[in-house]
């Protein structure tokens, strides 16, 4: 094996080795869900929205606004900021997400990529936010399905630091370039290794659309949008949720 | 526990990588913005190996919504895209930053 061929493995498990030993929150309105593969390359300008019905007193709304470059064919990065309204509109924090795809699309019976993703809330209190997950994706036909499971900690932060487990999963039908549609589905069940109670834990799920307008050239314009109801009591009755990506 | 978790999942992947078999190995060329063959039959059931050589100086990006693959390949270099177990049929692809000319079809059979 070459150094070229090292690089991938090194920086997957240097990623681990480090969560593994630091200690380690849930969905937000304008989460989305993770694919495992990478665009060398491809820059790309996002835009994120979501409005969740309130759970006690206000309605929950989030946005963020993300830069987003494919530095390798295996590494794909993005830096984000983010805004929440709870009443008040005000922002929350910045984000730094990193994608590996860990197998070639196709080649193996599933896809396989990871997430690493480091937050830092503008509430020094909250400490830092690490969030590390496999992503999975296996293609049956025109059918997409993924399926990633996320783990969450806080750490230097004024409250407890405990490890958090959490899920995205969806369905895709390519049904034509500019309109697929699908399922997608976000939940938490609590710490990872003593889930709450399920009255307690997060559950949503609900149809989603998606699609992709070729601009000129390079520029490429997608968007995907779902519409998710809640599964459990502890969650919003109702949450919109929306992406607009501008690659170019 | 977290680490054993970590360690059991790398094994795991490890083993899956190691699990890879041959497929069909069949080549596209693309020259001037062209792709040839502009048809490639393949055969059905059966996931097969694409490598597409890119001889244009400029990089391309091999799209196809029917064979849900996305790939950028840079100039003078040579890209590998797997495809399939495919239904028999015809699947469309492209080169998305040329799109007016570099158009081709898998036809699966």
């Amino acid at each position: 094996m070459n150094n070229k061929n090292l690089a991938r493995p090194l920086a997957v498990a240097s990623t681990l080795a480090l969560l593994a030993s630091t200690p380690l929150a849930h969905a937000d309105p304008d989460d989305y869900v993770h694919v495992p593969a990478v665009e060398y390359g491809e820059r790309e300008i996002e835009l994120r929205l979501g409005t969740a019905s309130p759970t006690d007193d206000h309605r929950e709304s989030a946005a963020a606004l993300a830069f987003g470059y494919g530095i390798t064919t295996w590494w794909a990065t993005e830096i984000a900021a983010k805004w929440h309204r709870s009443g008040a509109t005000s922002f929350d924090e910045l984000e730094w997400e990193n994608r590996f795809q860990l197998t070639e699309p196709g080649q193996y019976f599933a896809d396989f990529g990871l997430l690493v993703e480091i937050e830092r809330p503008r509430d020094h209190a909250e400490g830092y936010e690490f969030k590390i997950g496999p992503l999975i994706q296996k293609d049956f036909g025109p059918l997409q399905a993924n399926f990633n499971v996320i783990v969450e900690r806080h750490f230097h932060a004024s409250e407890s630091e405990q490890i958090e487990l959490g899920y995205e999963w969806q369905l895709r039908y390519h049904y034509r370039p500019a309109f697929d549609f699908g399922a997608q589905g976000f939940g938490g069940v609590g710490t990872w290794n003593d889930w709450s109670p399920l009255h307690d834990q997060q559950h949503i799920a609900g149809p989603a659309i998606f699609g992709k307008f070729n601009l000129h050239g390079r520029q490429v314009l997608k968007y995907d949008a779902a519409v998710l109801f809640r599964l459990t009591d502890a969650a919003p009755a109702t949450t919109v949720r929306g992406q607009l990506e501008y690659e170019f | 526990m977290f680490t054993r978790f970590l360690v059991v999942a790398a094994l795991a992947a490890a083993a899956t990588v190691a699990h890879a078999a041959g497929e069909p190995e069949f080549n596209l060329t693309l020259r001037d913005h062209r792709f040839t063959p502009s048809e490639l039959r393949i055969p059905a059931k059966v996931k097969v190996k694409l490598v597409v050589d890119n001889q244009d100086a400029s990089p391309e990006e091999f799209d196809s919504h029917a064979l849900n693959r996305e790939k950028m390949i840079p100039g003078k270099s040579k890209a590998t895209i797997y495809i399939g177990p495919l239904a028999p049929g015809r699947y469309t692809f492209m080169g998305e930053f040329n799109a007016s000319t570099a158009q081709g079809v898998v036809i699966a059979e």
